[in-house]
């Protein structure tokens, strides 16, 4: 009977997660059984925040990051209306708008918002009370700010050299400008880099434009008629700045569920499940939640949870309309056709063992619930390897960061790490292994190793017996490539589309049979696709010399008695 | 000297035929001077292994568009199999039918029951017999038929006829499922109509880029590498290049060294991410083609959006390939469209992307990027499917497929079932409806397996449509009429389905067992028939399992037509004589129809099966006229005078009339309300011959509704089979250059099977170290669905994570034991070309395929699979 009333879900921030949350439910949800209402704060589309620092850098058309929009005729959405207030006991979601949302289901996507830091000169009003100049770079309005702020200054000061911030430099510098990283930390991406890769990567950066300022804080933006004109650092110097970007980390947007009596810490605190621990009508994603595992803002993390949170909603309505279903046709009457059975679950949803095709929300359960089964190794809870892999976005310059990495690393027992420094060559990869699989690796200065080594640590394949193997790309010894035909073994192929080998055209040859049509008919080689031809044209010559050169030598013998 | 194309890949390059030497003289195409005696092939099994025939015929290589010229080393080698020594050339049975006790003997051990020769009417009798009383019992959906992608046009088209109108069975489909139905998929839901290349191959030459996914045609159809010159030419100029998207190292990988273009490098199985990432920057970078899309294409909007979760550093997490190089890419097919003064570009998939439980969503992708770019519909651009089997294109056009009538129509469409029983002198509801496509048509054969085998495909049960649109809806209709006329079959208990399973199958052209994926479960199938006969002209591994073998003529002993990978019609032609009493398979139909009788019909052959293949043309013709692939315009005798004018050629749609090419196929056959009149009745009015065929698709629309082509979002789910711990380890599978599919012919060339001799398994020699397989020992892989063995060789060309096994072989080499069978939801095509695997070195001394000990996970990981996997018993409604 149940099933009758679809259950109401209502999602709190339709950003990046909140999204793909509304995206993955929908997905599984093909007998409607969810009623989905999204309060989003912003008033734009739907967009692509990871992309923000593409669009500073001038590297994207900004439509380019617009996402997907949900189909409104499934789901109620109101954009430009932010949630107040949650009354748990009636569970209904108040907002700003004086609407009223209940709900059986409410996911929290709230997302996270800029730390402003406590600096002289920078107010006291978070990111709403910066003075003109000074930009967080959180939404689509800071980056286009920023963008249009590039155009009058030749100067910008990035603080913070996190991802965003070594983003946002390498984009700045992009534009032309020139900018200065000031970071409090001894070097650039310490929660993803140690020092040698750090230097690497500040090494880099200047090579582009960027000034990299790190071990030292800012002790005041300075202001002048309203607008920032540089910062003061910690040592007294001075960076003069038109444009100052704060990029000085994130802060969860948790108030509406600590308001509520939900229980926050840095986020709001959910268990494995997702779940509020004291209110299981109540679930967090994305940058807002505080899961067991902690959470590190990146959002493949929050998609991760996402799915993860779709497919139980999705199990748990089709388990129980499997019930019910199982419910009717045990009281029901056989046949079902009466007017009970009209009034009861939907005559639609059939299981395997009714003599029909299952359909398709019980076949989609079965589905997910095996791909589950297969993906997931049982011993390892929750799996959320292969989320936490950071790939800066700063165009030829390339940094890569996963799991077991960064400065404030403390390695395990059993853990074996190797690395490679090559400053001069702005290079610098570290491996680190346990168990046989990657579990974790820095590199900087090597595309190619870093997506072998991102493929490697996401399917946790066998590393090789000796991880300094990871550090390269590794090819076979082999002799170095053949340049004359002198030096070319003669079984080495030649043609391929007809596997003459050099042997045999040299053979050809030695047989008065030189010319490139001899050779054709008498082994076939470039009657393929004759890409050959020069190669047999050259071995064809090399092998006319060397008769003469023999010959020669023949001559020569004979004339000088022994 | 005769003028006909190579017998194997769709290439179909040009050669002539001219009568052989006497053994020993040696060949003037310097094949081997002696024929190989007592090759392979079943030592016992195949009666003729006869007095050496004479030399095969000599192979000189004739200009043709596809192959200028050029012939690879099959081609070359193609008339050995002409005389292979075990070629049959009787019709065989097993002993004990030809006994009266043995009419029920069932599956009796097939060692114990020989092969014997026996008369062509005695076998027909029997089979004839076999079938009709298997239908009186069972009801028509009993006997099933699978074909091939090798058989003529000719053929293609019979065989589809006579499943649906002699046997009247919906069970038919074809190997070509296995290679074209993603590609047919995605194509016709987009533009409308699949022809793989929508425009001459030579076309390429003038590109500036060539974008290959999952193509190695250096090393499947070596001659076509002249096309790529210009792509490459471009690349060493810096203004395209030719780019390459393999897992591997491949010969095609390497023709971007040296400046000539670029290799893409992904994780198997992360193609389509490739493809959406270089979606992504084309949009990111403002690259698309505005104006084309606004004129030409539905969808972009969606579809724009949905890449936008899909930045090149995602995507780099994803594929493996480096962000950079997908924007490289992205920049060189940009550069090279119309839309920014290039001289074109050129986005092509092959097997290596449509292999895929996502093939379809991965082709559309390519037609997506393509489109976006703008190069789908202009001369000089464009989006195509390489296809791969010599008639693989013509295969999948004249009815030979489970969803299809001739002409491309589909077999649940009202207007296209009324058209072709008019032409076949049936009535519209006597044709069946749908069958299942190839793995689950395979999959439901004979008797009821102990546990449903194969792993579930994703995303719920194939609909075996090509075209998955409304229409799809109306198939109800007709197919329901036909299955309530079925014979009642008990419900199972808790049976998942009261269905019948078919009981007998009919092979031609397709060596199953050693091409389906999850091989073993398809040889379990195939013994628990009651009748399986075969229809070959050497004992393939599946013909050794038949009840019944029938001898048939191949390539140089037979007329026909094929149609290349272009869509180009072409003719095949005779030039020596069937050995013993080898028959077309036009023949054996036509023999089977006159027992059989037509149901519901008054006098058994008021269905005609003509044998000459010009006649069988003509009413092919005439079946396609109005469809998709019209060959109405066409005639034996039309593409002979162009040949022999040194023509242009014919690229289908090719109407009779240059009116007559709407969908609507409102133009009445002549021949209306009679039955098929046969040649008298195929002469067109003058006028009609004049339609000059169609080099080059969609220039002035797609043939969709709105005359626009259809972009839809797709996103990617990875493999069905992905790595996982006790499964590390990609496997891909491919061919090389000397083998053609499962070998049956190419094993039999002593020239190609010394080069090539036996399969192999390509590891990194990084992987080699770790699991302690030396380079040239023996290597033992292991999957949910069995293990294969082969000597690993170590090469750089594979990634550390993946390792790579050709497929052309049978036995405890055979790869396809190991592949997943989990299929496209849209397409029904198996995921060939990825699936998870353990490698493990096998100990000297122990037997090669011996049962492996304690190898992990080789049948326990999954001990049940559930009854409601939706990959058995479902009919798309």
């Amino acid at each position: 009977m149940s099933l009758r009333v679809p259950t109401r879900i209502v999602v709190i921030g339709f950003g990046m997660v909140g999204g793909r949350f509304v995206d993955e439910l929908l997905r599984r949800d093909t007998d409607d059984a969810f009623d989905i209402t999204v309060l989003g704060a912003e008033p734009y589309e739907p967009y692509n925040r990871v992309l923000l620092s593409d669009v500073v850098a001038g590297r994207t058309d900004v439509a380019a990051i617009s996402m997907p929009m949900p189909d409104l005729e499934r789901v109620d959405l109101r954009r430009g209306v932010s949630a107040v207030s949650i009354d748990r006991e009636a569970r209904v979601v108040v907002a700003d708008d004086g609407s009223r949302h209940p709900y059986d289901q409410l996911v929290l996507a709230t997302g996270s918002e800029a730390r402003i830091p406590p600096v002289p000169g920078l107010g006291t009003g978070g990111a709403a009370g910066l003075p003109a100049g000074v930009h967080a770079l959180r939404t689509l309005d800071d980056a286009r700010e920023i963008v249009a702020a590039t155009v009058n200054t030749p100067r910008a000061v990035v603080v913070g050299g996190g991802v965003l911030g070594v983003e946002a430099a390498y984009g700045l510098a992009a534009r032309g400008l020139e900018v200065t990283i000031v970071d409090g930390a001894p070097s650039l991406m310490a929660r993803q880099l140690d020092g040698p890769a750090g230097e690497v990567l500040a090494d880099g950066l200047a090579a582009r434009g960027v000034t990299v300022r790190a071990g030292v804080l800012p002790s005041e933006v300075l202001v002048a008629g309203g607008r920032v004109v540089g910062v003061r650092l910690g040592n007294d110097d001075v960076v003069a700045a038109g444009l100052v970007v704060m990029s000085t980390g994130t802060v969860p947007m948790s108030g509406i569920a600590q308001a509520a009596g939900l229980t926050t810490d840095r986020g709001i605190v959910v268990g494995h499940d997702l779940t509020s621990p004291d209110d299981d009508a109540i679930c967090a994603v994305g940058d807002c939640a505080q899961p067991p595992e902690g959470s590190r803002g990146l959002v493949a993390e929050g998609w991760d949870q996402a799915r993860r949170l779709a497919e139980r909603f999705a199990d748990q309505a089709a388990a129980r309309a499997a019930a019910t279903a199982r419910e009717a046709a045990g009281l029901g009457r056989p046949g079902g056709d009466g007017p009970g059975a009209a009034e009861g679950p939907r005559a639609h949803l059939r299981f395997p063992d009714q003599g029909e095709r299952p359909s398709m929300a019980v076949r989609l359960g079965t589905l997910l619930g095996s791909q589950a089964v297969t993906r997931t190794p049982s011993d390892a809870g929750i799996e959320t390897r292969g989320t936490d892999v950071v790939k800066v976005k700063a165009g030829d310059l390339s940094v890569v960061s996963m799991g077991a990495a960064g400065l404030g690393r403390a390695p395990r027992p059993g853990e074996r790490a190797v690395r490679l420094a090559d400053p001069a060559a702005g290079r610098f990869v570290e491996a680190v292994v346990a168990d046989g699989v990657l579990v974790g690796a820095t590199c900087v200065g090597d595309p190619r190793v870093a997506a072998d080594l991102t493929a490697a640590y996401t399917r946790r394949t066998p590393v090789p017996t000796d991880p300094a193997f990871l550090l390269l790309t590794p090819i076979m010894a082999t002799a170095a490539p053949v340049d004359s035909p002198e030096h070319m073994p003669d079984d080495a192929v030649v043609c391929r589309c007809n596997g003459v080998t050099k042997g045999e055209i040299a053979d050809c040859c030695a047989d008065g049979k030189d010319s490139l049509e001899e050779i054709a008919a008498a082994t076939r080689a470039t009657t393929g696709c004759g890409s050959c031809k020069e190669a047999v044209c050259g071995i064809a010559a090399w092998a006319r010399s060397a008769r003469g050169e023999a010959a020669d030598h023949m001559t020569s013998e004979t004339q000088v008695p022994a | 000297m005769t003028d006909t194309h190579c017998p194997y890949c769709a290439l179909q390059c040009g050669m002539s035929l001219a009568p052989g030497t006497e053994p020993g003289a040696g060949g003037a195409s310097g094949t081997p001077s002696s024929v190989p005696d007592g090759g392979r092939g079943a030592a016992g099994s195949a009666p003729d292994v006869g007095p050496r025939r004479a030399l095969p015929l000599t192979v000189t290589p004739r200009e043709f568009p596809t192959n200028r010229g050029g012939l690879c080393q099959k081609g070359w080698t193609s008339s050995s199999v002409l005389t292979a020594t075990d070629r049959i050339t009787t019709p065989l049975v097993r002993h004990s039918l030809l006994t009266s006790a043995g009419q029920d003997a069932g599956a009796a051990d097939l060692r114990d029951d020989p092969l014997v020769p026996a008369s062509w009417d005695t076998v027909l009798d029997l089979v004839a017999g076999k079938l009709a009383a298997l239908r009186a019992e069972h009801g028509p959906e009993s006997v099933a038929v699978f074909g091939g992608g090798g058989l003529t046009n000719e053929k293609a088209y019979a065989l589809g006829k006579f499943a649906r109108t002699v046997l009247q069975t919906p069970n038919i489909d074809y190997n070509g499922r296995f290679c074209m139905s993603s590609a047919a998929a995605a194509t016709n839901r987009a533009l409308g109509a699949d022809r793989g290349l929508p425009f001459p191959l030579a076309d390429l030459g003038g590109a500036d880029v060539v974008l290959l996914l999952g193509s190695n045609l250096a090393e499947t159809m070596p001659p076509a590498v002249q096309h790529l010159a210009g792509a490459r030419e471009a690349g060493r100029r810096g203004t395209g290049g030719l780019v390459v998207v393999d897992p591997r190292v491949s010969a095609t990988a390497k023709l971007t060294d040296d400046g000539a273009g670029v290799h893409l490098q992904p994780v198997p199985g992360t193609d389509m991410v490739v493809l959406l990432g270089l979606l992504h920057v084309v949009l990111a970078e403002g690259l698309a083609d505005r104006e084309y899309l606004a004129e030409r294409v539905t969808g972009f909007e969606d579809v724009a959006r949905s890449v936008a979760v899909w930045w090149p550093e995602r995507a780099e997490t994803v594929c493996g390939v480096p962000a950079e190089e997908l924007r490289r890419v992205a920049r060189l097919l940009a550069v090279a469209a119309p839309a920014h003064g290039g001289r074109g570009a050129y986005v092509l998939t092959g097997r290596g992307v449509e292999q895929s439980a996502q093939g379809t969503a991965t082709v559309t992708a390519a037609i997506n990027l393509a489109l976006t770019l703008g190069l789908v519909g202009r001369e000089g651009s464009g989006y195509g499917a390489v296809t791969g089997q010599g008639n693989g294109q013509g295969g999948r056009e004249h009815g030979q497929k489970s969803d299809q009538l001739p002409g491309y129509r589909k077999i649940d469409d009202p207007v296209a079932r009324e058209y072709v029983a008019n032409v076949w002198g049936v009535t519209p509801e006597s044709l069946p409806g749908p069958g299942k496509p190839a793995v689950q048509l395979l999959q439901s054969l004979g008797a009821r397996p102990a546990a449903a085998p194969g792993a579930p495909a994703r995303g719920g049960s194939p609909a075996a449509a090509d075209v998955p649109s409304s229409a799809a809806a109306s198939s109800a209709a007709p197919s329901a009429g036909v299955s309530s006329s079925a014979a009642p079959a008990v419900a199972p208990p808790g049976g998942a389905g009261a269905r019948t399973r078919p009981r007998a199958l009919l092979v031609h052209g397709s060596n199953l067992i050693v091409s389906a994926p999850n091989a073993d479960s398809v040889t379990e199938r195939l013994k628990s028939l009651e009748l399986l006969v075969v229809s070959d002209f050497v004992p393939s591994e599946t013909a050794l399992l038949a009840d019944v073998v029938l001898p048939v003529t191949q390539w140089a002993e037979e007329e026909g037509t094929m149609t290349s990978l272009e869509g180009r019609v072409i003719r095949r032609r005779r030039a020596a004589g069937p050995p013993g009493e080898a028959r077309s398979e036009l023949w054996i139909l036509a023999e089977l129809a006159r027992r059989l009788g037509t149901p519901g019909e008054t006098a058994p052959g008021a269905v005609r099966f003509p044998t000459d293949p010009a006649e069988v043309f003509d009413e092919l013709a005439r079946a396609s006229r109005g469809g998709v692939a019209d060959y109405s315009g066409l005639s034996h005798a039309r593409l002979d005078a162009d040949e022999a004018a040194s023509g242009p050629g014919f690229f289908w749609p090719v109407p009779a009339t240059p009116t007559s090419a709407g969908p609507s196929a409102s133009a009445e056959p002549a021949d209306r309300g009679t039955p098929d009149t046969g040649p008298a009745a195929a002469p067109a009015p003058a006028d009609a011959q004049i339609h000059p065929g169609t080099p080059r698709m969609f220039l002035d629309g797609f043939p969709t509704p709105d005359g626009r082509a259809r972009m839809i979002a797709v996103d990617h789910n990875g493999p069905a089979d992905d790595v996982r711990p006790g499964a590390p380890l990609y496997l891909v599978t491919g061919r090389v250059l000397q083998h053609y599919q499962s070998g049956a012919q190419t094993h039999r060339v002593a020239e190609l099977e010394r080069l090539v001799p036996e399969p192999y398994i390509e590891i990194h020699p990084v992987l080699g170290f770790r699991i302690g397989v030396p380079d040239g020992a023996r290597a033992r892989l292991t999957t949910d669905r069995g293990f294969v063995e082969a000597t690993a060789r170590w090469t750089d060309a594979v990634r550390p994570d993946t390792v790579f096994m050709p497929f052309h072989w049978s036995g405890v080499g055979s790869v396809n034991r190991v592949t997943t069978d989990a299929t496209d939801p849209i397409s029904g095509m198996p995921e060939f070309k990825v699936c998870a695997v353990e490698i493990a070195p096998v100990p000297d001394g122990v037997p090669p395929g011996s049962e492996p000990g304690t190898v992990p996970g080789a049948t326990s990981r999954f001990p049940i699979r559930p009854e409601s996997a939706p990959t058995l018993e479902e009919t798309p409604a």
